[in-house]
């Protein structure tokens, strides 16, 4: 027993001496159970998902449901947008909220248009657009909408009742309808009028968002009054939606792993020798470096060719519609993890060190950069951190491209700060490297 | 051949090489000896052009080397301490892949890989993985790679270590033949009959600097150590105590005496005579001489350099 004792504190000396070891076992876990504390501590995302809300009414009810909408925990309805070419803040209306969400920069609009309920009205008429590029946001938007609706039924449903009824039976012409109505009811059934309409609220909710090309044939009472217009704007040809949306992300996690590792590959040629026999060989230091660089970049292309080829294949993922601009977002994004690997190379010491830093790195950038899940479900302040990663560019620029199929004016802000961060993290680890980390 | 002028080198406040001076010939077979972290590896190191000196300069046949002077390499090879190969691929491949580096055409190539294997006896086994190789032929393969350019100059720094004897001797073989073919050769060791076996010249490196340079029998010389004959401890022996010490000086030890002839026997073979009419034949006498290993430890010292 002793000697096994003697084995496990020999083995915890070991440990508390490897330091790539402890990021692994302590500090990677402990910084993704932090970042998924924040997405989702309370079982459901700690941000606000934004939504564009237009209401083009000017009836109360509308007015009502705005400000319900405007207090969900859920929700954050933006109603604004920035008009960069004047620098004016500018009120959305429909046709600017269809555009929004068509170029991405929102999931869904919820639009109340002029006749969302008038006088003559008998019914609720809603428009809401949507890209499903994320099905976890969608869902969240549709779910929290429903039930802002579903909670204010109670008190709109006399309303629309009375606005039904005259829609088949005629103008109201008595006085003292609703009391009669209430008292009758309230006889025959023993019942409150309230709890009469709390059961027209009991109707399957998710009924009102499933797709309809006409709503008007429903046949529930709930499809009479309340009236969605659906229209899916982006996406509604793509043959493997779910994999078209997701396949980016999963794509340039894997690729700064193998990166990583190709370029710290360095470090093992330095521990066997090989790296000194070159460097005594008319071959200088740089030439070293360009030789990882661009070994390093071709089989980033490659990787990623090589996924989204048989993403093609097997899946039926569309990469050639928008061939030309996947190319160019595959080059962007090999060349920036390309710049992440010979960073993290140039920091290291040592190979056990590099695998260390990458791994805590390439995690922690994948879980906020949005291969894992969506941005838009953490708190704003991690969305912030989000942009600092060079994966959030990666996956912004292939949803762009294979989802949305957006020219090349659509992927410029990724391709640029892609190049920036290929530029200026290369030129970084270059400056390490002269120091001569690596070749000493 | 090659002109070593006051190099200097530290790492931090360690004086590694201090102010080392150098002349190697065409066609030498110069042996580098000094203890671990004397700075034999730096020196190789700075030759090569590996690392930059503080002060000093190099000149390798009547030009000044740089650092990282890549035209210089052409005409150097320079075998690691490590087995510097590329251990998941097959000899043949590591040769293509070191040769190309060399700048060296598929033809000219081609025929410096067969030459090369042939040398170092491993053209039956080139398309083997070099992870599947003993010791001994890595270090085989390993020289081969630094000979691939048909170097003038070749550094060889602790070419032998962990190899078998039979590989070793093959190893010393080869070098001396490439020796005999006129290249020029610095070898680095910690092995004293190595040196002793192989070089024409020496230097000892102690702390950085050149404790002691020549021949083998000049530094031996330094040591100023006589012949001494070991006489076994016996009846014969012991009935002639009288007799022994009046031929020198006599140091009685467990189990022989140690005779250091006076000057008046400048001869071995009046020794032996005398012995032999004292009735001590051949059987019970050893010739002691001074070794290069005496030179070493008594210049370097005994303690431990790790």
């Amino acid at each position: 027993m002793n000697t096994i004792i003697k084995l496990v504190y020999k083995d915890f000396i070991r440990f508390t001496k490897d330091r790539p070891a402890f990021l692994l076992t302590f500090v990677v876990p402990v910084v993704l159970i932090i970042i998924f504390a924040n997405i989702f501590g309370d079982g459901k995302p700690a941000g606000k998902v934004p939504v564009i809300l237009v209401n083009e009414s000017k009836s109360i009810v509308a007015k009502y449901l705005e400000s319900k909408i405007d207090s969900s925990k859920s929700l954050r309805p933006v109603k604004e947008w920035k008009d960069n070419s004047t620098g004016t803040v500018k009120k959305i209306d429909e046709e600017k909220a269809k555009e929004l969400v068509k170029e991405g920069n929102y999931s869904a609009a919820i639009v109340m248009p002029n006749d969302f309920f008038t006088d003559t009205s008998s019914s609720l008429k809603f428009k809401y657009y949507y890209d499903p590029k994320s099905d976890v946001e969608t869902a969240i938007i549709q779910g929290e909408f429903q039930k802002t609706i579903m909670t204010q039924m109670p008190r709109l449903m006399p309303l629309l009742f009375q606005k039904q009824i005259e829609s088949s039976m005629g103008n109201l012409k008595a006085s003292g309808f609703k009391k009669d109505i209430s008292r009758t009811i309230g006889s025959y059934f023993n019942v409150s009028i309230d709890s009469v309409m709390d059961r027209f609220t009991k109707v399957d909710s998710a009924s009102l968002f499933k797709q309809s090309k006409d709503t008007s044939k429903s046949e529930n009472f709930m499809g009479k009054v309340i009236k969605f217009e659906n229209k899916q704007l982006v996406g509604a040809e793509v043959t493997n939606p779910g994999l078209t949306r997701t396949v980016g992300g999963w794509a340039i996690m894997f690729l700064l792993f193998s990166i990583t590792g190709a370029a710290s590959s360095l470090f093992e040629e330095k521990s066997e020798g090989s790296l000194k026999r070159i460097l005594c060989m008319p071959v200088n230091r740089s030439q070293i470096l360009w030789s990882k660089y661009i070994y390093s970049l071709l089989l980033g292309v490659i990787q990623l060719s090589v996924l989204f080829f048989i993403s093609w294949a097997i899946y039926k993922v569309d990469i050639f519609s928008n061939f030309f601009n996947l190319v160019i977002m595959i080059v962007c994004s090999s060349a920036a993890a390309v710049a992440f690997g010979m960073f993290i190379t140039s920091i290291a010491t040592t190979n056990a060190q590099a695998s260390g830093y990458s791994t805590l790195l390439i995690l922690v950038m994948s879980a906020l950069g949005g291969s894992w899940f969506p941005i838009t479900l953490f708190p704003e302040w991690m969305q912030h951190i989000s942009k600092f990663t060079l994966t959030y560019w990666s996956v912004e620029g292939f949803v762009q491209v294979l989802w949305r199929q957006a020219p090349f004016s659509g992927i410029i802000p990724e391709v640029a700060v892609l190049v920036c961060i290929a530029i200026l993290v290369n030129l970084y680890s270059l400056k390490r490297f002269k120091q001569g980390k690596v070749f000493k | 051949m090659l002109v070593i002028k006051n190099i200097t080198k530290s790492f931090n406040t360690l004086k590694a090489l201090d102010g080392i001076n150098l002349e190697i010939s065409k066609g030498e077979f110069f042996g580098l000896l000094g203890p671990n972290g004397a700075g034999k590896s730096t020196l190789m190191n700075i030759i090569i052009g590996y690392l930059q000196s503080d002060e000093g300069e190099i000149n390798f046949n009547n030009q000044k080397v740089a650092y990282e002077d890549l035209g210089v390499r052409k005409y150097i090879g320079y075998v690691p301490q490590e087995i510097s190969l590329y251990l998941e691929l097959s000899a043949m491949q590591n040769l293509k892949i070191f040769g190309m580096l060399y700048k060296l055409g598929k033809k000219e190539l081609d025929e410096r890989i067969k030459s090369v294997l042939d040398l170092v006896q491993l053209g039956d086994r080139s398309e083997e993985l070099v992870k599947n190789f003993s010791g001994g032929m890595k270090r085989r393969l390993n020289l081969a790679v630094s000979l691939l350019h048909d170097p003038e100059l070749l550094l060889c720094d602790e070419p032998t270590v962990g190899v078998d004897p039979q590989s070793r001797n093959a190893i010393f073989e080869m070098l001396q033949k490439l020796s005999a073919e006129g290249k020029t050769i610095i070898y680095t060791t910690h092995y004293m009959e190595e040196a002793e076996r192989l070089c024409s010249k020496l230097a000892i490196i102690d702390h950085g600097k050149i404790i002691a340079l020549g021949k083998l029998n000049e530094l031996i010389n330094l040591l100023n150590k006589k012949t001494s004959f070991r006489i076994e401890k016996n009846p014969d022996t012991v009935k002639n105590l009288k007799f022994l010490k009046e031929l020198g000086t006599l140091i009685e030890n467990d189990f022989y005496y140690e005779l250091t002839p006076s000057e008046q026997y400048k001869s071995n073979s009046v020794i032996y005579s005398k012995l032999e009419d004292m009735g001590i034949n051949d059987d019970y006498i050893e010739v002691s001489r001074a070794s290069l290993e005496d030179v070493f430890l008594n210049l370097t010292g005994r303690s431990i350099r790790d």
